[in-house]
């Protein structure tokens, strides 16, 4: 179902090719010379898959034959690219992408883009959001990303391109068209044709191209003018293809139909934290953050699965997760935050950030000990689901501080 | 054949009846708590204690119903509200209590000055009454032996299905529900109260010229454990913030078969009164 409402922002995170970031972990000597990193295309042919900053100032492009290249760069050093080390490394990075955020498009391996949308109650701002994302893909790469938000896949990629490494670059929001004036057509995801005419005809720049309408432009390029009118005024596509992977530990459930309120999905919260902390037990392991995803229904205008509208919250406790009871507070917190976008067909409970369960055994204490374990345990659920203010313990206050309780009592949520 | 035939026709008689007789008594069971219809003698339904042995004896379970929903009512200054705290204090003494508080109103005090054990006791001020309801629910699962809930106004305050999920909260828990204040009550908390107890005041009793406490009469208006209009009465001692030999001195204006509810637990707690 499609939104006109919803307010998209994408974050880029660009970087260096993966087989370039391996390449320097392993020859740190390496460091800003130029290395031709090749490999053999889906043809046979042995093509050069990517390039250190030194042989790509030579004119050395990824896909470019390689006795091309090897005659652009002829002192370059020649190495070929372990494609499983690649591999694995693109497996982290998108992990630890997927670890912040559900909608998570891979590019590349030298660029990926992050839907902002969605609930994340510790982190209310884009820009603290899309550095989160930021730094569990650093952590991941060792080599920090450039990252930039904006409204579409290209103003993002555009302000990625802009932003230093290790830096945000936001786009203002409803400035995507001022923001993009001084990008040069020449550097436009369109054709190199298209470009040098664009320049034959004194458009050297975004901002020129912005104020000519798109019948003009379309007259003139045909289909490439419909593109370049929606890439120069920041109207490009918006939506990413996301990313799944089953994470390491979680539940899905299949509606049998659209839900279109929280109340009708909390009936069946308790089924899913059993399913989950069954799942746990199974590893023998306990969660210290949870994910709540809901995935609504397919619009009829956009049939591919892809354009599922998505909610999504997490919530982080302060003590890791093992058992349904545990689980089921925060699962029903999340349930009452819930934006229902579309009606909801599927309910996934995904869990992160997994350790061994805490050590505690709630019958160890005989009698009133252990009354007092399960009781607080059920205060410290409420707490999450309700905030702090709501169970209190009270205990005399020495001296004669007042009349009134709060001044008699020390008043404690614990 | 006629033999077949009239086991046949006997048997799709009867199979109709047992779905609809098995669906009513659980829906019955469902709405007024586990166990409300069942066939031949009552079960025997587990009472709290109350330290009162009279008051133990009226209510029909030797005390306060655990897994269901009891009620203390009574005009203003009859003694319900400070009997329901002074019974919460029994209570604290030996297990955990839960203190609903809608009102938001109440003073922890009252319940350590009836030697109540704050240590034991789970104060909760709802902002909203569904979280007062939840944390009821959560806290009578999790086996507090008394919830006690405290409003001034039950009208506004009562979801409809939220007694029938409080009730079935109690009995998991096995916890007893004792509701307190306000008159009048919405039809959906009151169909689901087991025992109510009604009090009256029947006169103040006096110490050095000052009001120390009263004898009130804790009459069974309403009871699901066995015929209403048993009755007792109690000496329900106020604390006071003085020395007073309350133990000694009350027997002695105590009728045959009264008893002083509080002030002689006062005195077994050994808190020095």
């Amino acid at each position: 179902m499609n939104q006109p409402n919803r307010r998209t922002r994408l974050a880029c995170f660009t970087f260096p090719h993966l087989a370039w970031v391996l390449t320097l972990r392993a020859h740190p000597e390496l460091q800003g010379e130029p290395v031709l990193l090749g490999g053999q295309d889906p043809g046979g042919r042995q093509v050069v898959l990517a390039a250190s900053p030194a042989a790509w100032a030579r004119g050395v492009r990824p896909g470019l034959e390689w006795r091309r290249a090897e005659v652009l760069c002829p002192l370059a050093v020649r190495l070929d690219v372990d494609r499983t080390a690649v591999a694995e490394l693109r497996r982290w990075a998108r992990l630890a992408l997927t670890s912040c955020s559900p909608l998570v498009e891979w590019g590349d391996d030298t660029s990926a883009y992050v839907d902002l949308a969605g609930s994340d109650p510790l982190r209310p701002e884009e820009s603290s959001r899309a550095a989160h994302c930021g730094r569990a893909l650093q952590a991941a790469l060792g080599v920090p990303p450039s990252v930039g938000v904006g409204p579409s896949r290209f103003s993002a990629w555009v302000a990625a391109q802009l932003a230093a490494p290790g830096r945000v670059r936001l786009v203002p929001e409803g400035k995507a068209a001022e923001f993009l004036a001084s990008w040069p057509v020449t550097a436009l995801p369109i054709p190199p044709e298209v470009g040098e005419r664009l320049i034959q005809f004194g458009l050297r720049t975004c901002g020129d191209c912005a104020p000519i309408t798109l019948v003009d432009l379309q007259r003139q390029f045909g289909p490439d003018g419909i593109l370049l009118h929606r890439l120069c005024r920041g109207l490009d596509s918006s939506r990413i293809e996301p990313w799944r992977e089953p994470p390491p530990c979680g539940v899905r459930r299949v509606l049998a139909g659209g839900v279109e309120d929280s109340e009708s999905l909390r009936f069946g919260a308790a089924e899913l934290a059993q399913g989950l902390a069954l799942e746990l037990s199974r590893q023998g392991r306990a969660a210290g953050r949870i994910r709540l995803v809901l995935l609504g229904e397919d619009g009829p205008r956009r049939p591919s699965s892809t354009d599922q509208q998505v909610w999504w919250g997490e919530v982080a406790p302060p003590t890791p997760l093992a058992t349904a009871d545990e689980l089921l507070a925060p699962l029903l917190s999340l349930f009452g935050r819930a934006r229902f976008l579309t009606p909801v067909t599927v309910v996934e409970l995904q869990a992160f950030d997994l350790v061994a369960p805490p050590v505690s055994q709630v019958g160890l204490w005989q009698g009133r000990a252990a009354d007092r374990e399960v009781v607080q345990r059920a205060v410290d659920r409420l707490h999450d689901r309700f905030g702090q203010g709501l169970v209190w313990r009270v205990e005399v206050r020495p001296g004669h501080p007042g009349d009134v309780p709060e001044e008699r009592f020390v008043w404690s949520s614990r | 054949m006629s033999s077949e035939l009239a086991r046949r026709e006997g048997g799709g008689a009867a199979q109709p009846e047992v779905g609809a007789l098995a669906l009513a008594l659980s829906s019955l069971n469902l709405r007024y708590g586990p166990g409300v219809v069942h066939t031949g003698a009552p079960p025997l339904l587990q009472g709290l204690a109350t330290g009162a042995d009279s008051l133990d004896g009226i209510t029909g379970c030797r005390g306060l119903p655990k897994g269901r929903i009891s009620r203390l009512t009574g005009d203003l200054s009859s003694g319900a509200f400070e009997l329901g705290l002074a019974l919460a204090a029994v209570v604290s003494r030996s297990a955990a209590v839960a203190i609903v508080d809608f009102s938001l109103g109440l003073d922890p005090g009252n319940v350590e000055a009836y030697g109540g054990e704050l240590d034991n006791c789970w104060l909760v001020r709802p902002r909203h009454s569904e979280e007062g309801w939840a944390a009821a629910r959560a806290l009578a699962k999790a086996g507090v032996a008394l919830c006690l809930l405290v409003a001034q106004d039950w009208s506004r305050l009562t979801p409809g299905a939220a007694p029938a999920a409080l009730l079935t909260a109690l009995a998991e828990g096995d916890c007893a529900g004792l509701v307190l204040g306000g008159r009048l009550i919405p039809a959906a908390l009151r169909e689901r109260i087991c025992l109510e107890l009604e009090c009256c005041r029947l006169n103040w009793t006096l110490a050095h010229g000052d009001v120390c406490g009263l004898r009130l009469e804790v009459q069974v208006s309403r009871s699901h454990l066995g015929a209403p209009g048993a009755s007792c009465r109690l000496q329900l001692n106020f604390p006071r913030p003085y020395q007073l030999r309350i133990g000694l001195e009350a027997p002695d204006e105590l009728a045959p078969g009264e008893e002083s509810a509080v002030g002689l637990l006062q005195v077994a707690g050994g808190n020095g009164w």
